[in-house]
């Protein structure tokens, strides 16, 4: 170590090795990871979140929504995602390739949202999503500022929406500003309901009988 | 230095320390200004664990943002500023002659703390990255590389033009963290923000970064404060010091593989995850040697070496935990709980930072040149931000304990879960609290202490015991 010169190589060397192994090595495997497509159905897989719904993406990662819900669900019999309905196979790389800031999340405080769209037996619908935005529950915060209280002016809005156990004034409703209905899109539209080959789970017994021959 | 000195307290402060006293406690009063920032918003977030409803009307501070907010200011505010001090303190004294380039540490202490300023806005408003560790938005990452090298350059200067031949544990560590976090920064930013690889991939570089904040940076900061005051305070030589350089080398080339243990089970390749387990159980090693080359500090006495032995144990618990928590078995129940929270504190608050202190409590008496301004709030804090860290640290480890059993059982309920997390959530809060205000304590001591209207120009007799030995003879 009395060499600087040599110290501070080896130094750098250490980091490079292992930005060059991990970094560079998953990118040559994933980097250019394609959409499967599928004939029998005449398209490819996963499709791109597209307009509102993309721009929901980005609420989603500046409220920070992923200090508390994870994006992924883990193979069947690693853990109960399955058996909480939280998606009928495990989360793959290509499911992510065309987002461009994946949200793994790395805390279960709320439940995972991978397939929340796609959720047997039932999806949440817009307005389920809407109204715990508004009023919250004893888990989950209530997001106040994703919505507005506008005056009638002629038409209701479509967008007008009653939360559970509160009505607006008279003359006045609840109108959930343009981010809360991108998020709500969002949302609906998380839905990892297409199995590609590489998320079927091998099968162990299959592959026992082919060793004992 | 060719006198033999003939008083102890005049040997203990040179005019090493009194050049470089502007500059380094510049660094260091930031550093405790934002551990109490981060301390503020880190009982919000906790806070808002159990009663959600908490200042959720605010887009500002909704519990992802202050979580962010928080771990960026503890990270990047308290853990750089205060570790750079001591390291360059360090590195000065063995050097054996007064820090070069100090203007340079000015300026980039200025600039390093005006871009944590405006990444804490940032996120604040919405910009953060959603990596882990690097929450930080795009528009003040550069100005943090910047700002970095500029203080690094002092250190580095000090270990190239040292008188002595030979160096110790201490320059390699605080070296090693001052060289390389320039370009680990550089190499996050590039494939994370810059110049974006796609989908999980990110994910992978952004555990590498953490990984590599935690063992190139944090880690090293913290072992060079720990290594050179090892021997001052307990005045033996380092045992077992001939295996520390294969303990140094094991954790600059093993430390940065061992981030991918938190995706196992995630939709990446399956070698990422092995290979942090396979890194993770070579780890062990560098925490042997450690532990043999540091139990010195189990002789020690002083306030010092009770900072240094507590974080000297959380650190290793840390890394034995961490090979544990790897497994695949355990890591399918751990992960997403708030045990992975505990263990995170356990080493980012037990380990790093209670050496930091330890360090801090040896150094600012021979900067200032006059001892502590108040033994009541120096005892104050230590009771209080002991107590404090062990309180978090058993509360959420019990928490996720009960929430893992909860999760992996599909009948159970979220808010049966949650109804088991509550005490525990609630005891955390607590926690933060006493941290808080233990901190607080610090601050307020450690700016009477430096307070120019005490500072004397001559140091206080009877201040210093004798000088210790240096930590082994040089390799």
């Amino acid at each position: 170590m009395k060499n600087g010169p040599i110290f501070l190589l080896g130094l750098f060397v250490a980091l490079a090795v292992s930005f060059g192994g991990i970094v560079l090595g998953s990118h040559a495997q994933l980097g250019r990871l394609t959409p499967y497509f599928d004939e029998t159905e005449g398209q490819a897989f996963p499709q791109r979140t597209t307009g509102i719904a993309a721009r929901g993406q980005l609420v989603y990662a500046d409220l920070g929504c992923a200090s508390c819900h994870t994006q992924q669900v883990r193979r069947p019999d690693y853990g109960s995602d399955k058996a909480r309905g939280w998606g009928e196979r495990q989360s793959v790389a290509r499911d992510y390739i065309h987002q461009s800031r994946p949200q793994l999340g790395s805390s279960r405080f709320g439940p995972d949202l991978t397939n929340l769209a796609g959720r047997k037996p039932a999806a949440p619908s817009e307005g389920d999503l809407l109204n715990l935005l508004y009023s919250g529950s004893e888990r989950h915060p209530a997001y106040g500022f994703l919505f507005e209280t506008q005056k009638v002016a002629g038409e209701i809005s479509s967008w007008s929406f009653s939360p559970t156990g509160k009505s607006a004034p008279a003359g006045y409703q609840f109108v959930p500003t343009e981010r809360a209905r991108s998020l709500v899109a969002y949302l609906l539209s998380l839905n990892t309901g297409y199995d590609y080959p590489e998320a079927r789970p091998v099968a162990p017994t299959a592959k026992k009988e082919e060793g004992h021959k | 230095m060719t006198n033999a000195p003939t008083n102890a307290a005049s040997a203990e402060v040179t005019a090493i320390d009194t050049q470089a006293r502007g500059p380094l406690l510049l660094l260091l009063a930031s550093g405790v200004l934002w551990l109490v920032i981060s301390g503020i918003l880190a009982l919000i977030s906790s806070i808002q664990l159990h009663s959600p409803q908490f200042l959720s009307n605010c887009v500002w501070f909704t519990h992802g943002r202050v979580q962010a907010m928080s771990e960026t200011a503890f990270v990047y505010g308290w853990a750089a500023n205060a570790g750079l001090a001591i390291t360059l303190w360090m590195l000065g004294r063995l050097g054996g002659q007064s820090l070069r380039a100090l203007n340079w540490v000015v300026v980039g202490t200025l600039f390093w703390n005006l871009a944590v300023a405006g990444g804490l806005v940032g996120i604040m408003a919405g910009d953060m990255t959603t990596f882990s560790l690097m929450q930080m938005p795009r528009y003040v990452q550069p100005l943090m590389v910047f700002a970095y090298a500029t203080i690094a350059i002092a250190g580095v200067l000090a270990w190239s033009g040292r008188r002595s031949d030979g160096t110790y544990a201490s320059q390699w560590y605080g070296v090693a963290a001052l060289f390389l976090f320039p370009w680990l920064l550089i190499a996050a930013q590039a494939v994370l923000l810059w110049m974006p690889v796609r989908g999980t991939v990110l994910a992978i570089a952004a555990g590498w970064y953490a990984q590599g904040a935690w063992t190139l940076w944090l880690a090293p900061l913290a072992l060079a404060g720990t290594y050179y005051l090892a021997p001052k305070t307990s005045g033996r030589v380092l045992p077992s010091y001939e295996a520390a350089p294969l303990g140094f080398w094991m954790l600059i080339f093993v430390g940065a593989w061992t981030g991918g243990r938190h995706l196992i089970g995630g939709p990446v390749p399956v070698w990422i995850s092995t290979m942090a387990i396979v890194a993770c159980s070579m780890l062990l090693f560098h925490y042997l040697i450690v532990a043999l080359n540091l139990r010195v500090l189990f002789c020690a006495t002083g306030t010092s070496a009770k900072f240094l032995r507590f974080g000297l144990v959380a650190y290793l618990l840390g890394g034995v935990l961490e090979v544990i928590f790897s497994f695949r078995s355990v890591a399918m129940e751990s992960q997403f709980t708030f045990m992975a929270t505990a263990l995170e504190q356990l080493g980012l608050y037990g380990g790093i930072s209670m050496m930091f202190f330890g360090a801090i409590y040896y150094m600012v008496p021979r900067l200032a040149g006059n001892a502590w301004a108040s033994g009541a709030l120096l005892s104050g804090h230590r009771v209080l931000v002991m107590s404090g860290v062990l309180l978090s640290v058993i509360a959420l480890a019990a928490g996720g304990w009960s929430q893992s059993a909860g999760l992996l059982d599909a009948s159970v309920s979220f808010s049966a879960i949650f109804g088991n997390l509550r005490l525990p959530l609630l005891l955390n809060t607590a926690a933060q609290f006493v941290l808080l205000s233990a901190n607080l304590l610090l601050l307020v001591n450690l700016f009477r202490s430096i307070c120019p209207c005490n500072s004397s120009v001559a140091v206080t007799p009877g201040l210093f015991r004798q000088p210790a030995t240096l930590e082994a003879p040089a390799l």
